[in-house]
């Protein structure tokens, strides 16, 4: 009943007026953030992260959360009603979903991925409830080698992984390791990488990276490239299920949950993977006359499996956040950042030495889904009206408020030309085809990471046998053996077999 | 993939020697920095090696990659194929100047100058026509004053973040 007890205790710290309010707040911003093209909730959690000097926690966390997952509910609303999907997940959901809305039922389409997010988002948040303290538990018996594997571990997927080619996604992760070394080294408390700038020695604010990487290389790629580029959009019709959507649905929202629940709580994230295997699903079990309907005029499984499983993931992603201190997107690497502004470091003791805050952010995740629930159903008509913002003026907008962000973290006008600068770089990778989330990954959880082994390397007494020690760690190198070995091999049977 | 005489073979041999040129670089950075491991077998320049490293290698072969056929798995990137220039320099030219101006003109100003000459390239990049005339300039200014005042309000008054004004009353 302790469970029961904390939570309870969150949501009355939750359930104050000032914390429903940034809940509010936050669901609504992350609703925006996905309906508009061009920027996602990284970027968004990433130029608030200022606020940090003046918000308190509790507030704060609320309120990125509430844009975290607020903006994977607007991202579907964008990819059901324009051809382009918003964020990478919700790329399923663009190519049944648009099937669906091209044949007149964007309502149907519309109200699937919404009540589906919310059946997920919740099943999913009690499953944190439940499994958060006991991994957390867990997790204290680790220590600095096994804290350096899993990193390790999260490393390859994002690089290896999650990509298509891993020499590019290796490349990435080396350039956000390599602006995650300028600075003082953590231990030593060298400088390292300053080039005797002085606004190097506190090192580069990820707020920078992130916002240059995603908001300004966005806007430099698309005066660019995409000028031209001319969007039609599908008509809005009513929001509402028929009987027959309903029991179409229901077990595909159960079964994307299911699906896309575990791909959350292991620190390999991403939502391409569950969200894909979520509609291949959904394809495979339909009956012969729904299957013709995949593709063709767009099947309701094949929006509500996908949304549930993307919805499942992104929940559940906060289990190895909160517990382990390890953040497997984009979103939840900035997440770590604005904890780590407060001097907090996630990790097992943050259910201890912070239960209160911990339990409060448990709590606003079911309030969010139910106001995410409200803004979503009723309310889509006023969000698909931000569709209506011509590009230019949005894009020239989002400038401005990149330049908060960068600025208002330390006030360095110095920080805006590393911007700029920045922002070229996410040029570059996005038309070469670099993956960035190895980049962000790679710079929050690099000192982190460098931090473990250096010390498990001191445990062992200047010995990396310490990692083939202890039990696990030793599983944890034979996870990061096969994570990388398996799909490979994999690859090498199909094309054995189909050459046979 | 592209094949061996298509034009991305530059620019992405370019690529790779940029990703070669980076690893070499941070490498001549490790060597200045100390080895002093303390207790354990690794110290402050480790990482900075491996990294280097790591990117010499992963440059040589993104060049070999690109000599040899092209990228691999490579999506083909989306928009246009030709790059448009001139909206380019609109945008940079606002962005840069704002980075050069923030802290004499004021956040407003500064970022309203951004936005009018981000949103002139972005227009020219959509093919508008009459983006030079003075009506459109006039809207594209007071839009960006509406924008950019009430956020340096929002974030100086409610969430006391330092944004640099033109004046002290921290209205403007």
């Amino acid at each position: 009943m302790d469970i029961f007890n904390a939570l309870m205790a969150g949501f009355a710290t939750a359930i104050t007026p000032v914390n429903l309010l940034w809940c509010l707040v936050g669901c609504a911003l992350g609703t925006a953030v996905g309906v508009l093209p061009g920027i996602g909730p990284a970027v968004a959690v990433a130029m608030l992260l200022p606020i940090t000097a003046k918000v308190d926690i509790t507030a704060s966390m609320i309120f990125f959360s509430g844009i975290y997952y607020g903006a994977m509910y607007g991202g579907s609303t964008t990819s059901i009603l324009l051809n382009t999907p918003g964020e990478t997940a919700s790329m399923v959901t663009a190519m049944e979903g648009n099937k669906m809305a091209k044949s007149g039922r964007a309502g149907a389409a519309l109200a699937t991925a919404a009540i589906g997010s919310f059946v997920a988002g919740s099943i999913a948040t009690v499953i944190v409830t439940l499994f958060a303290p006991f991994v957390a538990e867990f997790a204290v018996k680790l220590g600095p080698p096994e804290y350096f594997l899993l990193m390790l571990l999260a490393f390859t997927t994002v690089s290896a992984v999650l990509g298509k080619s891993t020499l590019r996604g290796m490349t990435a992760l080396l350039v956000g390791l390599a602006a995650g070394c300028v600075g003082l080294d953590q231990i030593s408390g060298q400088g390292r990488y300053t080039g005797g700038i002085p606004e190097l020695l506190d090192g580069i604010e990820i707020v920078l990276v992130a916002v240059g990487l995603f908001a300004v290389a966005e806007v430099l790629y698309a005066v660019l490239y995409e000028g031209r580029v001319v969007e039609d959009q599908n008509k809005l019709s009513r929001v509402h299920m028929t009987k027959a959507d309903w029991k179409r649905s229901i077990p595909a929202w159960l079964r994307g949950t299911a699906i896309g629940t575990p791909f959350g709580c292991i620190p390999a994230g991403g939502t391409e993977i569950p969200t894909f295997l979520s509609y291949a699903t959904e394809k495979k079990l339909a009956s012969p006359e729904i299957k013709a309907e995949f593709g063709n005029k767009g099947a309701i499984e094949g929006v509500a499996g996908p949304e549930a499983a993307n919805n499942a993931t992104v929940t559940a992603a906060l289990i190895p956040l909160l517990t382990l201190g390890i953040p497997t997107s984009n979103t939840t690497a900035i997440l770590l950042g604005a904890f780590q502004n407060y001097g907090i470091q996630p990790g097992p003791q943050l259910f201890t030495n912070s239960a209160a805050l911990v339990w409060a952010l448990i709590a606003s995740l079911y309030i969010g889904n139910v106001m995410l629930l409200v803004l979503n159903l009723p309310m889509v008509g006023l969000w698909v009206k931000l569709l209506k913002i011509p590009k230019p003026q949005l894009y020239a907008g989002i400038l401005i408020f990149a330049t908060v962000g960068a600025y208002g973290m330390r006030q360095s006008a110095f920080d805006l030309f590393l911007l700029y600068a920045i922002g070229l770089l996410g040029v570059l990778m996005r038309r070469f085809d670099f993956p960035t989330a190895p980049v962000v990954v790679g710079m929050i959880l690099g000192p982190l990471a460098e931090a473990q082994l250096r010390n498990a390397v001191s445990i062992g007494e200047g010995s990396a046998m310490v990692f083939f020690q202890r039990p696990m760690s030793v599983t944890l190198v034979v996870i990061v053996v096969a994570v990388l070995v398996l799909p490979r091999l994999a690859k090498y049977w199909t094309r054995g077999k189909s050459a046979s | 993939m592209t094949t061996s005489d298509s034009p991305a073979v530059w620019p992405q041999t370019l690529v790779g020697a940029g990703v070669l040129l980076t690893g070499l670089a941070l490498a001549f950075g490790a060597i200045g920095i100390s080895s002093e491991a303390g207790y354990g077998g690794v110290g402050p320049n480790f990482l900075p090696w491996l990294v280097s490293i790591g990117l010499t290698v992963c440059g040589a072969w993104i060049i070999w990659e690109a000599r040899s056929g092209g990228f691999r798995e490579l999506d083909p990137p989306s928009g246009a194929d030709q790059a448009y220039w001139p909206g380019f320099v609109w945008v940079s030219a606002g962005l840069l100047l704002n980075a050069a101006l923030i802290t004499t003109i004021g956040f407003i100003l500064s970022c309203t100058l951004c936005y009018v000459l981000a949103v002139q390239g972005l227009r020219r990049a959509s093919g508008q026509t009459a983006v030079n005339t003075p009506r459109t300039w006039v809207t594209d200014f007071v839009v960006g004053l509406l924008i950019s005042a009430p956020v340096f309000w929002m974030f100086t008054k409610f969430l006391a973040i330092n944004l640099p004004g033109l004046t002290n009353t921290g209205w403007i």
